[in-house]
């Protein structure tokens, strides 16, 4: 009972150490930026009809859009769009995810959401698609 | 039991020990100090000096190097012909001139609080660090002295716009290394709007691709403005006050002393480029003469941001019929008409046009003559020639306009255009009010009466290379009505041509080709002998 107690102790600590290393991670919004035109704007303007530039939400919008982690209207996830996987399967054709090929999901995550938040419609930068 | 957990934690501890190893702390790898955690700077800043003078308990020397640059005297003597120059001191054929505007134009001043004579150049906490190693891309200055909003700000007074309040300190806790976007801030909106002024700089350079500039594509090469334009002391080079027409000198190399620009495409390139492709060596024969961006911008204004091309001052003033400044734009929603400022042009995609260039620069300044009927007055003349052996054939932007000028003193004027006062031109519409206050403040002569004049004047392009399969093609330049048809001075195949050289020619190369059948058929008919 106490061996498991130990582990159990030594796993909590090794989670919460982790975690706070990842939350630790402060997003790059000019990687950010580099990612949302070259990949979601890329694909958005070729295969969705439109681009959406960031200054088209708030702040909290964004927020709220981000956490749902709804894409296509709930068809697919985004985070299925930041993955490691999809930049792999794309990375012959897009440069953008070529380069960020080997980024971690979160920090990738964290990037783009600095660069929405900053370019949305009430943020520090309101910014366009291109 | 016992023996199952001392072999767990053993091997807990053996994981951990390896993991030590493999896996360093994390830390930042793009700078060697955290600015977040120096004291300095964990308090709330109430102005911009305030956090200079934190910046400087550690960087003892950076105000005082910032002091010696063309950056923050706006005043550069060209050495080649003692022409006192600089922002300070030019004219224009945009805005014109900043004399009486610097509560405008020295908003992209590198310091704070400079609307007129009385700024302190001597201060050292009136250097703005922030506006060039602020990273988080949230900086911003205000007209009228170029100080940071601590607090939310109506811009511009009684417009009903708010400028919200900026964290000073969370700014100059992620400070770094300056980048596109830092110098871009001012210098893609020179002329006072987005690719206005330039041509080859506008905000498609914050983070391009490969089309737009192949050496700052944000997923390739990502080169910073400080990549070319190295900044020993915090002076930068690379002006385009002193540019260097010619550079003849090799690749620059690591521990070689070398003074020459590092901004140049020799300076990393040298003088044979090509090392690949259909004809590298006809292409490096080509270097000796024409500059290579001559071939590798095809078109500047690329990257979706128009640039201006003609500015129409004489046309300013015009009201609505209810007395209200107007303005009109075209399909595009891009400004043709602005009451304050007269007729534009603008354009994207824009081919270059093409001239001799050495590097030598001479700017009609105030109180040189000039005269409305030699046709049109050059803001900045261009030396250069095909024989002078300094000089290389250069794309440039021409911008072309009309602005006003004192016809009794035969000068160009320095007019009062933004402020909130009554003799500023963007607030009456009166130039004679405009001139007058701004020639006075600029200590010159100004007779009352005002007229326009025609004016050109001349950016050399440099910026927005194309990659290599963009790049200008040879017919288009060897051809009659090519690129280079108004090139003077040197012969260029397929564009040049004169008869009898190309009868002598023909008869030389048909000569030779009877000659060979001749021979052939000797040697047939005696082959017995």
């Amino acid at each position: 009972m106490k061996a498991h107690n130990l582990v159990s102790t030594l796993v909590a600590a090794g989670l919460l150490c982790a975690s706070t290393l990842a939350s630790a991670y402060e997003g790059d919004w000019k990687r950010g930026r580099i990612y949302y035109r070259s990949v979601c704007t890329a694909c958005h303007a070729a295969q969705a009809g439109g681009s959406i530039a960031p200054s088209t939400m708030t702040k909290a919008e964004w927020v709220a859009y981000l956490q749902k982690d709804k894409h296509a209207k709930g068809k697919d996830s985004l985070k299925q769009y930041v993955s490691k996987s999809y930049r792999a399967s794309i990375r012959a054709q897009n440069k953008a995810a070529d380069k960020f090929a080997e980024l971690p999901d979160e920090e990738l995550s964290e990037d783009l959401k600095a660069f929405v938040i900053k370019g949305a419609k009430d943020g520090d930068a309101p910014a366009s698609c291109s | 039991m016992k023996i199952n957990l001392a072999a767990l934690l053993g091997g807990l501890l053996v994981a951990g020990a390896l993991q030590a190893v493999e896996a360093p702390a994390p830390t930042k790898l793009n700078t060697t100090a955290d600015h977040s955690k120096f004291k300095e700077l964990q308090h709330e800043f109430a102005s911009g000096p305030e956090v200079t003078k934190a910046c400087l308990t550690c960087h003892t020397e950076a105000a005082l190097q910032i002091h010696r640059t063309k950056h923050w005297t706006w005043e550069v003597i060209n050495p080649l012909n003692n022409q006192r120059l600089g922002k300070k001191n030019v004219i224009n054929n945009y805005c014109i001139s900043t004399a009486t505007n610097l509560g405008a134009c020295a908003t992209c001043h590198v310091g704070y609080g400079w609307v007129n004579s009385s700024f302190d150049f001597k201060s050292q906490v009136n250097v703005d660090c922030l506006v060039c190693h602020d990273t988080s891309g949230s900086y911003k200055k205000l007209p009228g002295g170029g100080q940071p909003p601590v607090k939310d700000t109506e811009n511009p007074p009684g417009s009903g716009k708010i400028v919200k309040a900026i964290d000073l300190a969370a700014i100059a806790q992620k400070v770094g290394k300056t980048s596109r976007d830092t110098c871009g801030a001012c210098h893609f909106f020179g002329g006072g709007g987005d690719g206005v002024k330039h041509g080859d700089m506008d905000t498609s350079l914050a983070s391009p691709d490969k089309e737009v500039d192949v050496h700052m594509d944000a997923t390739g090469l990502d080169f910073t403005c400080s990549t070319c334009h190295k900044a020993p002391a915090h002076d930068v080079v690379g002006s385009r006050y002193m540019p260097t027409g010619k550079d003849s000198g090799d690749a620059h190399m690591r521990g070689k002393v070398n003074k020459s620009n590092p901004a140049t495409c020799q300076s990393c390139h040298g003088q044979a480029p090509h090392k690949a492709g259909a004809q590298p060596a006809k292409l490096n024969q080509h270097t000796d003469k024409v500059a290579c961006q001559t071939c590798h911008i095809p078109q500047f204004a690329r990257g979706g941001v128009p640039t201006k091309m003609h500015w129409d001052w004489s046309t300013a003033g015009k009201l609505s019929p209810e007395g209200k400044p107007m303005l009109k734009t075209d399909a595009k929603g891009h400004v043709i008409y602005d009451s304050r400022k007269g007729d534009f042009v603008v354009a994207e995609n824009v081919t270059p046009e093409y001239g001799w260039f050495n590097g030598e620069v001479t700017y009609t300044l105030l109180g040189d003559t000039v005269d409305k009927s030699n046709g049109i007055t050059l803001i900045n003349a261009l030396g250069g020639s095909a024989s002078d052996g300094r000089s290389l054939i250069w794309p440039m932007k021409v911008m072309r306009g009309s602005q006003p000028y004192d016809p009794v003193n035969k000068t160009l004027v320095k007019p009062h255009v933004a402020g909130n006062d009554d003799t500023a031109f963007w607030k009456n519409f009166n130039w004679e009010k405009a001139i007058e206050t701004g020639m006075k403040a600029a200590n010159a002569p100004f007779s009352g009466k005002v007229d326009f004049l025609k004016t050109e004047m001349y950016w050399p392009i440099t910026h927005m290379v194309a990659p290599k399969e963009k790049a200008v093609g040879c017919n288009e330049c060897h051809t009659k009505g090519g690129r280079l048809d108004k090139i003077e001075g040197v012969y260029i195949p397929g564009r040049d041509a004169n008869h009898l050289v190309n009868l002598i020619g023909w008869l030389a190369a048909g000569a030779t080709l009877a000659g060979v059948l001749l021979h052939g058929l000797l040697r047939i008919v005696r082959r017995k002998n």
